[in-house]
Order: C-alpha cells, then sequence, then structure tokens
C-alpha cells in the first residue's frame, strides 16, 4: 500500500452549479488524490435558476470551511425553513414542509399519533402549531437552532447564477484549472470504449482518467458519447417545461420559505432572496402553451418583472445508470426530478458525496461503479415517489391536469406508503434519503390524507398529561419565537447582507 | 388504528426469557389489552432465552419495562459486560478485543479506522483496540461507568449486561406479577385455525381453549405456531456453519472479567461467560449436545401469529446478538402494531423491516466463520464460501479502501464492523484518497496521547470486584 499513488485526473464538463460544486468539493477533499480541470463555454451558459436548497446544503457550506455570511452575501442568500404548497390537496389551502419536526414523541410515541386522537376529539388544534418552523415563518421570524439542538434545521435560498462563481473562485484558488471553450469531439478508448480526451474547438486536446459530466440536459459524455439509457418517469410526473421569470420584492419583510403554487398545469415556485423573487411555472406542455404559461406567470407575479419570461425545457425521469465507464454524471446529465421539493442541489451534493466515497484508486472498478449506481438510484426513487404524492394527493378537479394526476396509478411503492399512512399512520422507514417523518405528515395531512387510525399506543397515554405535554411544547415554541428578528433584521445582524461590505 | 379496532388480547407461548419479556412489553404499553403467557418449557435450542449476554442496547428495553438495571447487578443477577475477547481468531493468531462503543477519534469527517490505517502505513500504530476506552477496560477486567462530558475519552464506550439466564427468568417473571400478566401451565394440544388462516384459539392438554386477538410464538426455533401457518425459512447455515451446541457451568470465583472471551480451535470454538459465582461456557461446533439453527423466518409476522425470538432469527452465540435481535423485534412490533384486522399492508411493513434488522446480524456474525484468518481444520473451507451478498459487497468495499456500504435498519456501527475486520485481519488494499487529507503530523501524536490517557486511566481504576463491593453497599 503506497501512500503517494499518482493523482487521477479529473475532468469536469460543465460549469454551472453541478460543475463548480464538483470542483469545489474536490479540491477540497481529494485534493492529495486528483487534479481537477474544468470546462466551461460562456457561449453556452446555464440552467441555474433562483436555487432553493435543503438543509444537506449547511454541510456542504461547512465542509469546504466557507463562511456563512461571506456566502450568503455573494449569492444574495436568504434563510429558509421551509416550503409553503398553496393550493395542492385543494384550492384554497395552504400548508408549510417545515424542515423541523411537529411536536415531541411522548414515551417514543411520535406527535402526530397523538395529535390524531385529539383531533378525533375536536382538540389538539392545527397540526402546524406545533411546529416551530411555522410560527417562525408565518412571523416572518429567524434564528438558527441552538447548537446541538435537532428541533429544526434550515436552508438557504440563493442565487445559482452567483454560487457557482462564488465556488469557481474558492477552487480555483485552491487549484483547479478553468478552460473556457465547447467541447466539439469526444475520443474514446477503442478497446474499454473509455472516454480518453476532449478536443476543444481550440483544436487543445483535454486528457483525464475521470470525467464528471456536469453538461445539464444536454449529457454530453453520459448521453450523447455513452448512449445511456434514460428511464423516464413523465407518465407520472408529466411537467416538461419551465418558465421563469425574477421580480422586484414586495415591500415589508422577506419571507424565509419558498412558496409554491399550484397552477392549472403544474406549479409556480417564489423563492425570496435579498434582492428580488424568483418566480417561475412549472407545467405540461401538453396542457398548455408556452405563451400561456408566460402569460400566466407574469400575471401571477406580484412585483415588477426584472427580465423577460425564460424558457426551460426538461423530462422527468434518471440515467440507468449514472456512472458508466469513466464517465460520472452529476446534476441533470444524471437526472431531473422537478424542483418542487428543492432536490436538485441535494442531488448534485449527494452524487458528489458518493464519488468521492468511492473516487477511484488507480483503474476504476465495476465494483464501485455500481454501488455509486446503488446508492444513486436509491435516491431518486424515493425522492420521486414523495413528489408524486404531492400532485397525487388532491381533491383537484378543476383541470385535465389535475384529473389526470389525481386518478393515475402510482408508482407500486408509493401505494404502499399511502395505503400504511391511511390504515396506521406510519410512514414507512427509510434511513437514508431524503425526506423523514415529518415531511410525509406534512404532504399527507397537509394535503387532507387523514389516516383512519393511529398507534394503539396512543390509548395508553394519560389526557391530562397529554394536554398539558401539548399547552407545555406550544409554550416553549411561542417563548423560543417571541425574542427571534425579524429575518431581514437577522440577515443584517449575521453580517450577511448584500448591504454590507464583503 | 383507532381504538375500536385495536387488538384487546394477546396469547404468548414460550415460558423463557423472550415470551415473558414480550409479555411484559406489551402488556405495559396496552393496558387496555390482556395479556398472558403459555408457560412452555424452554426449548434447549432456543439460544435468545438460554445465553446469558446481552448489548448495550438492553438499557432501553430494561427502561422500557420498568427494570431497574442497578438493582439487577446489586442482586448478584447481572454483570456488566464490555465486550468480547476473541483468541486464536485471526490470521496473525493476536488476540482482539471487540468492544461497545467507540474506537479513537475521528478527524473531522474522517473515520478514526481510516486516520488509524493511514498512521500505520506511514510510521506505526498500535493494534486498533488500544485506542478504545472499553476494550482496555475489558482486557484489563475493569469497570467505570461511562462519564458525561462527551469530549473525555472516558465518556465514549458503552457497556451490555450479562446475566444468570434463570436468575434473570425468574426476576422477569415476578416482574409480570406487576405488570398485569396472566399464566397459563401447560402444553398445547391444538391449534384451531381461522378462516383467513390467522389461529382462532388454541387448545391445551387439559383441555382448556384459549381465544386471543394476537398469539406471538416465543416458543423457539421450531416457530410451533407460526410454522403451521407459513413454514417458510431462510438456511443461513452456509454462513454460520456449525450446528451444535453444548452448554456447561461450572463455579468459579465471585468476580467475573468485564469481557465474553471466545477461542477458536480447529473443529469448533467456544465462548466463557463469567457469571457471578460461576463461568457458563458453550462450545460450537460440529458435535455438541444441542442442534442449533441459524436462520430465519421468511414472514414471521403471518396473519395474527407473530413470532419472536429464535422461532423468527435463529443465530448463533458468537456475537452475542441473539436476545438483541428479539428485543428488536419487540419494539418493532410495538412501533408497528397494526389492528385487529391484521392488514396486509401493516404486516408487510413489519416484516420488510424486521429483515432489514436482521440481514447485517447475519453478517456480522458470519464475518468470523467466513474471513477467520485460519487455515487449518475446519476453517479453511469457510473461507471459500460465498457470503451472502449484503456481506461480500461489504467484505469488497472494506477490503478494497476500507469503506462501509450503508444498510437500512443496521444496528451493528462502524467502530463494531472496523474492530472485527481488523482484528481479523482484513486490512484494506488501499488507503482511501480522504485520508491523505489528514495532516499525520498532528494526527500521529494525537493517536498516542489517546493510547497512553487511556492506559493510564484504566491502570487508576479499582478492580471490578472493588466497583461490585462498592455498589452493593
Amino acid at each position: 500500500m503506497s501512500d503517494k499513488p499518482a493523482k487521477t485526473r479529473v475532468v469536469i464538463l460543465g460549469g454551472g452549479t453541478a460543475g463548480w460544486m464538483t470542483a469545489a468539493a474536490l479540491v477540497k477533499q481529494l485534493g492529495h488524490a486528483c487534479t481537477v480541470e474544468l470546462i466551461e463555454s460562456e457561449e453556452i451558459g446555464i440552467v441555474g435558476v433562483g436555487e432553493a436548497t435543503l438543509p444537506h446544503i449547511r454541510f456542504f457550506v461547512e465542509s469546504l470551511g466557507l463562511d456563512e455570511a461571506d456566502f450568503m452575501k455573494a449569492t444574495h442568500a436568504t434563510f429558509k425553513l421551509g416550503i409553503e404548497f398553496h393550493d395542492f390537496g385543494r384550492v384554497g389551502t395552504h400548508y408549510l414542509h417545515p424542515f423541523g419536526s411537529f411536536g415531541a414523541p411522548l414515551n417514543d410515541i411520535p406527535f402526530h399519533h397523538y395529535w390524531l386522537q385529539l383531533q378525533s376529539k375536536g382538540k389538539g388544534g392545527e397540526l402546524w402549531d406545533s411546529s416551530i418552523c411555522n410560527v417562525m415563518a408565518a412571523r416572518n421570524r429567524f434564528a438558527p437552532p441552538p447548537p446541538g439542538s435537532a428541533l429544526y434545521s434550515y436552508a438557504y435560498q440563493f442565487d445559482a447564477t452567483l454560487f457557482g462563481p462564488y465556488l469557481r473562485d474558492y477552487s480555483i484558488a485552491r487549484g483547479a484549472v478553468r478552460t473556457e471553450g465547447k467541447v466539439v469531439d469526444v475520443e474514446r478508448d477503442a478497446e474499454t470504449g473509455d472516454v480518453t480526451s476532449l478536443k476543444m474547438e481550440s483544436g487543445e486536446r483535454i486528457e483525464g482518467d475521470l470525467f464528471v459530466d456536469c453538461s445539464g440536459f444536454r449529457a454530453l459524455l453520459i448521453g450523447q458519447t455513452l448512449q445511456e439509457e434514460w428511464e423516464d418517469w413523465s407518465r407520472w410526473l408529466p411537467c416538461d417545461r419551465a418558465v421563469a421569470m425574477p421580480c422586484t420584492p414586495p415591500p415589508g419583510g422577506i419571507e424565509p420559505y419558498t412558496r409554491a403554487h399550484a397552477m392549472s398545469a403544474g406549479w409556480r415556485w417564489r423563492i425570496p432572496l435579498q434582492h428580488r423573487i424568483g418566480n417561475g411555472y412549472v407545467y405540461s406542455s401538453a396542457q398548455i402553451s408556452d405563451d400561456e404559461a408566460a402569460d400566466a406567470l407574469v400575471a401571477a407575479v406580484e412585483g415588477e418583472p426584472l427580465a423577460d419570461p425564460r424558457l426551460l425545457k426538461f423530462r422527468a425521469g434518471r440515467r440507468k445508470r449514472s456512472w458508466s465507464n469513466n464517465v460520472v454524471a452529476v446534476g441533470l446529465a444524471s437526472g431531473f426530478l422537478e424542483p418542487l421539493e428543492s432536490t436538485s442541489i441535494y442531488l448534485v451534493q449527494g452524487a458528489i458525496a458518493q464519488l468521492i466515497e468511492l473516487f477511484p484508486i488507480g483503474r476504476i472498478r465495476d465494483e464501485d461503479r455500481a454501488e455509486f449506481n446503488r446508492v444513486t438510484d436509491a435516491e431518486y426513487d424515493r425522492i420521486r415517489d414523495f413528489l408524486i404524492l404531492h400532485y397525487h394527493a388532491t381533491e383537484r378537479a378543476d383541470s385535465s391536469f389535475w384529473n389526470h394526476i389525481r386518478t393515475m396509478d402510482v408508482p407500486d411503492s408509493l401505494h404502499q406508503k399511502m395505503e400504511l399512512w391511511r390504515r396506521s399512520a406510519h410512514v414507512a422507514k427509510y434511513s437514508q434519503g431524503l425526506f423523514f417523518e415529518p415531511s410525509w405528515v406534512a404532504v399527507y395531512v397537509g394535503q387532507g390524507i387523514m389516516p383512519d387510525g393511529w398507534d394503539q399506543r396512543v390509548a395508553t397515554l394519560d389526557p391530562v398529561a397529554v394536554q398539558g405535554a401539548v399547552e407545555r411544547m406550544l409554550a416553549q415554541i411561542s417563548s423560543a419565537v417571541d425574542p427571534m428578528p425579524d429575518h431581514a433584521e437577522f440577515i443584517r445582524m449575521r453580517n450577511a447582507s448584500i448591504e454590507q461590505p464583503r | 388504528m383507532n381504538e375500536d379496532g385495536a387488538i384487546r388480547s394477546i396469547v404468548v407461548t414460550g415460558g423463557g426469557i423472550v415470551g415473558l419479556s414480550a409479555a411484559i412489553a406489551f402488556a405495559r404499553a396496552l393496558p387496555d389489552t390482556s395479556v398472558s403467557v403459555i408457560e412452555t418449557p424452554v426449548d434447549p435450542a432456543a439460544l435468545a432465552d438460554r445465553l446469558p449476554t446481552a448489548l448495550p442496547e438492553i438499557s432501553r428495553f430494561h427502561a422500557l419495562i420498568g427494570l431497574d438495571e442497578q438493582e439487577l447487578v446489586r442482586s448478584g443477577i447481572a454483570t456488566h459486560h464490555l465486550g468480547t475477547l476473541f483468541r486464536h481468531w485471526s490470521a496473525s493468531g493476536e488476540e482482539w478485543v471487540h468492544a461497545f462503543g467507540a474506537y479513537g477519534k475521528p478527524v473531522g469527517t474522517i473515520r478514526f479506522d481510516q486516520v488509524w490505517l493511514r498512521a500505520r502505513a506511514a510510521v506505526k500504530a498500535l493494534p486498533f483496540d488500544r485506542y478504545s476506552m472499553g476494550a482496555a477496560l475489558a482486557r484489563a477486567g475493569k469497570f467505570v461507568h461511562p462519564a458525561q462530558d462527551p469530549n473525555f475519552v472516558g465518556s465514549r464506550f458503552l457497556y451490555g449486561l450479562r446475566f444468570d439466564p434463570d436468575r434473570y427468568r425468574e426476576r422477569l417473571r415476578a416482574h409480570c406479577e406487576h405488570s398485569r400478566v396472566e399464566f397459563r401451565d401447560g402444553q398445547i394440544a391444538d391449534v384451531e385455525r381461522r378462516e383467513d388462516g390467522g389461529i382462532a384459539a388454541l387448545h391445551l392438554e387439559d383441555g382448556a381453549r384459549t381465544e386471543a386477538d394476537l398469539f406471538v410464538d416465543c416458543a423457539g426455533p421450531s416457530a410451533q405456531l407460526l410454522s403451521g401457518i407459513d413454514d417458510s425459512f431462510e438456511d443461513w447455515g452456509s454462513w454460520l456453519p456449525f450446528g451444535r451446541l453444548t452448554l456447561t457451568s461450572e463455579a468459579s470465583g465471585d468476580i467475573p472479567a468485564t469481557a465474553d472471551r471466545v477461542a477458536a480451535g480447529t473443529e469448533s470454538w467456544t465462548i466463557e461467560w463469567p457469571l457471578r459465582g460461576r463461568t457458563m461456557t458453550a462450545r460450537i461446533g460440529r458435535e455438541g449436545d444441542v442442534r442449533i439453527t441459524r436462520g430465519r423466518r421468511l414472514r414471521p409476522w403471518v396473519h395474527n401469529v407473530l413470532a419472536l425470538g429464535d422461532a423468527a432469527t435463529a443465530l448463533d452465540p458468537l456475537q452475542g446478538l441473539n436476545l438483541d435481535a428479539a428485543h428488536s423485534a419487540i419494539l418493532l412490533a410495538l412501533e408497528l402494531l397494526p389492528g385487529r384486522d391484521f392488514h396486509a399492508v401493516e404486516i408487510d411493513e413489519y416484516n420488510r423491516r424486521a429483515e432489514q434488522v436482521t440481514r447485517r446480524m447475519r453478517d456480522f456474525s458470519a464475518l468470523p466463520y467466513l474471513r477467520s484468518g485460519r487455515t487449518d481444520g475446519e476453517w479453511a473451507q469457510f473461507v471459500e464460501r460465498e457470503p451472502p451478498d449484503s456481506l461480500a459487497l461489504t467484505l469488497d468495499q472494506y477490503g478494497f479502501r476500507g469503506r462501509l456500504p450503508f444498510y437500512e435498519e443496521e444496528s451493528v456501527t462502524r467502530d463494531s464492523w472496523a474492530a472485527a475486520m481488523l482484528g481479523l485481519g482484513i486490512i484494506p488494499r488501499n488507503l482511501d484518497p480522504q485520508s491523505r487529507e489528514v495532516p499525520l503530523e498532528e494526527a500521529v501524536p494525537a493517536m498516542s496521547r489517546l493510547a497512553a490517557e487511556i492506559e493510564q486511566i484504566v491502570a487508576g481504576l479499582p478492580s471490578y470486584a472493588d466497583y461490585l463491593a462498592r455498589m452493593s453497599r
């Protein structure tokens, strides 16, 4: 076992969020094991629209050793406590999917079980009263959880077009090489099929041992070159386009949460950054035209448009194999799930983490490729089910889009999960993957799927003790939130405002 | 389930530790449900009922059923258990300790076994278990309660319990009396089935007929109730290859050691459990008094029949997981307790998760057989055997670079896997590239300080005899 084998030459194709996140993580965590070269073309541009993230992003930011305030200033970021869904289960309703729990367990029994029993007796109030994130969000307050607290977490809402360049500076400062230009040809080993080099428009050839395909929907290496098969999920997730348009922020505060509004042929995001609101309408092109979608978006946004509507095309699904030969697809080249639950950057982060765990030592092994694909598939499949739930759990019958999605067959894995919930209020448990019990509970209850039963052990709880515990919990939440500053104020206190010098 | 459809009566068959534990747990969790135990005698092959050893997780179970651990120790029923000493069970022939709790200290996000491998390759390092407080205590035969301060090495270990099985069973039985559990003597003469395939009632030899909503089969590996309904079974005999066990007991000094002791021979292996005043020993091999089962029921829950303990999952004694497997299943059954109609969706979820819980227990138990490091006697052929898929992946990933793949519901910790792998002599062929970011000039002295600190703390502690004497005062 040698301590100093030759460095693996990593070539990253594509300089969007996925590309620069990959570069930054590799130079930071595997600087002794690899060289990193990233090819990007200013002509091609990137997909990045305003990005909402999940709490995992904090570990990424932390693992790079970035200063949170500096990172937030650079990306115009705000804090995020969850996603507020409007009109999904039924028009006129809304609920928050919080980055935190509902209440606290009593005698090992999760809160929602005894809350359901209280509900059956006309008591217990709203489930969301027991979510500190919801109380903070409703009052536009923000403060981070105390160190070590697992009560809630938070993420960021930031401008993805600024996040890439921020990580570019970081990566280049730590040794990554950036090459500007377009790839015109991909050269492969005749015997193994491995990619050996990328030929640039300038005539330059860039050789590598491992190629990371961050070329977005084009999937130049994993798709066009290696022809890795695509597994199509559009029968469950029919939205295939988005039109995006930022606007000025409304007067008043900045919400510490993202909003998702169900629309007649899809849904609309609203992501408040420090300086603007990101908006976009994700829709099914089978149901409405691009112009109709753009008009609907323009009509719906609250502020003054800051740009013309911009069109994006995609399809839901993933590659059968994200790692094939010596090409690893990260980001949209690997798969696409609409940003309903802000999962795009998380999937990038997950792929990078697996790539680092399974980073080649010498030649690439089949075993490591298979393991990467095993983990990646599980991530995609579980997120897919969670997204489908948002559409399927609805009473809406006001458009052919909702009629289709309400009545369609869902994957067996989701059907089982929903049946289990309906009967017993249990959430099928998985430790790996993204969404845990409170997330599923939020969507089920928020979209009106109320279970017939709950944990039998609830009957053992003394009603007076339950009442006392609920009251104490509500009091604790309000005494925790009362002193919290306004969200925008906290950004300034944190010295993270774009109005403050970097 | 809402209250109308709830399970109202439970009958447990099997009067051993598992049956009594399950009965108490159900009775205490479900005050409106009647729980009774048909005290069929303990099957000699029901190892979860017969072995004297339990993992640290037992403290959670004891808390749940209201059993006072301190009192168990003071009354001489239980002693503390810090891990297992493995002898003649590695490529190098060196002894090693699988202790509960942490080995060393990670550097940032780099796990300690990776740091250790790097240090070992670059300079030198002491054996892996020298960086574990629990292992050092176990070797020295001492005990102290883990400290509170997480920065202090004295907080980074866990302990299980070891108990006299007969006295522990008696203690559980007495505890049943405080827990609304009723008892029936006797043997089952006949099983009356329901139309849906479940069980309607049990007929006892004295002619009594006992109905229940739920029947819990804790009567040992033959799974008397469950096997009559669904006999599908996954045999693990290829991976846990020894099928016979002889259990003996000998008087010994009053003060036990704090580690279980395992020693491999050429045709068999032995494990010693030092109890107060006596030592229990098991010999496991091709010959022995009792034929033991190794495997699991594919569907431990079918209709209204739930199998627990050896009736559901039967492991050999090597990793001491037997009772832990039973406790995990009891807790899972409580968490997912279905309604009286036992709908397939709910039962399927129990069986899905139960499978995940036991899969890695099997793998961890199989590891020392399939990679014993020995080339003599029976051992040479075990290395040729194809491991179960999840263990094969673990061996490949650990052997190549020291990575451990993730598995749902796995209870075996990374530290435990690393301790066993490295103890057996499975040294990864490559350093994980991430570990090369660890600054050795800092990490190596920190490791030396840690080992010295552990040694010093352990040397300064009084003997376990003193500890027990102080406790009973």
